[in-house]
């Protein structure tokens, strides 16, 4: 009975934290209220000021994270009806994505190597622009930690959308296509899903980024790791 | 309440097409994820025909439109990793956020170059 108390308030106040954002979020639109960002950031001071654990929380979060898998292959449903364009624009995605993804990868064994952390470390970021089961997977295929990578994937995410506005401006990215190359490549399903609030089309290019860039990084991570370390 | 069943219905669906993804990558030990390998299945699915839009539509949209709603369970899961945060930590996430960045600069250039190139030709 009362776990089914606990699992009830933790869906309903989750949904009512989310819903509660989203409605702030489209009237000020700023990184900062994203809400994947401010309502993590809510539920977890709630968590900590009540002393409350993770795990006690996901007895309900347990059941909105187990529709994060529908909900990934319902990202097919914008691809399907972007589809003709798609085809048309498939070269310069791939070859956006490729080149973003080596940058990626080459750039986190450089500045680690730099800073000098350990090698358990740099295993564990440098699958960090690829969607969290399979930075998971090269990460551990590499010897590194699962559960840093997990957050490393996390920082990526939510760090790149938030950066993103800054990023296109310094660097004049204004096509629709470049920005949705962007956000996929760097920041994987939680930047497919805020480029998805802007625009059909850059939220479908994004999400082919993704996918694209989680076959590419699988394959060079190793690669590039063995080369330059 | 015949939307709302409607859209359980689609929901349903996804989730067993999700299921079937999950059953192919251990299947053939896969390193893409089960949902993923989903994705593409139905995609295929949409493209031959197998499965009408209008079978589909308002659950799949709901979904898509908020798609953020169901990372937060797993973000929230980052507070089991506050102690780890000291200073080479800080340091090893601002590598993060440069490298994340830089993806994300050079991805978009190339990408909005070559559409731009495209685009110059076809006028």
């Amino acid at each position: 009975m009362n776990s089914i108390l606990i699992g009830l308030l933790s869906i309903v106040g989750t949904l009512a934290v989310y819903s509660t954002i989203w409605k702030l979020h489209k009237k000020i639109m700023l990184p900062i209220t994203l809400p994947i960002f401010l309502g993590s950031i809510l539920i977890v001071s709630v968590l900590l000021v009540f002393d409350i654990s993770y795990d006690t929380y996901m007895v309900g979060g347990e059941w909105i994270n187990q529709l994060l898998g529908p909900a990934v292959v319902a990202l097919a449903y914008p691809l399907y009806q972007q589809r003709h364009l798609l085809k048309e624009l498939i070269i310069p995605i791939v070859c956006g994505t490729l080149l973003g993804a080596v940058a990626g990868v080459s750039s986190g064994i450089l500045l680690s190597g730099w800073i000098g952390v350990d090698d358990f470390i740099i295993y564990s970021l440098v699958p960090k622009s690829v969607t969290t089961p399979v930075s998971m997977a090269i990460a551990d295929s590499m010897g590194g930690v699962m559960s840093l990578a997990a957050i490393f994937v996390i920082i990526a995410g939510i760090g790149g959308v938030i950066m993103s506005p800054y990023v296109f401006k310094v660097f004049k990215i204004d096509h629709v296509i470049g920005r949705g190359v962007g956000m996929g490549s760097a920041s994987h399903a939680i930047g497919t899903a805020h480029a998805m609030e802007h625009d059909q089309l850059g939220g479908s290019v994004s999400t082919v980024a993704m996918v694209l860039s989680a076959v590419i990084v699988s394959i060079i991570a190793p690669a590039l790791v063995s080369l330059m370390m | 309440m015949l939307k709302i069943s409607k859209i359980v219905f689609h929901i349903a669906v996804l989730y067993v097409i999700f299921l079937f993804g999950n059953l192919v990558q251990q299947t053939f030990n896969l390193f893409v994820p089960g949902s993923v390998i989903g994705m593409i299945v139905f995609l295929i699915f949409l493209l031959t025909g197998i499965i009408k839009v209008s079978w589909i539509e308002e659950g799949t949209k709901l979904f898509v439109n908020h798609l953020t709603l169901f990372f937060i369970p797993a973000t929230v899961g980052v507070m089991n990793y506050m102690e780890i945060f000291s200073a080479t930590v800080l340091w090893v996430v601002g590598i993060v956020l440069i490298s994340t960045a830089l993806v994300m600069a050079i991805a978009g250039m190339v990408s909005q170059w070559l559409i731009r190139k495209k685009e110059f030709q076809h006028e």
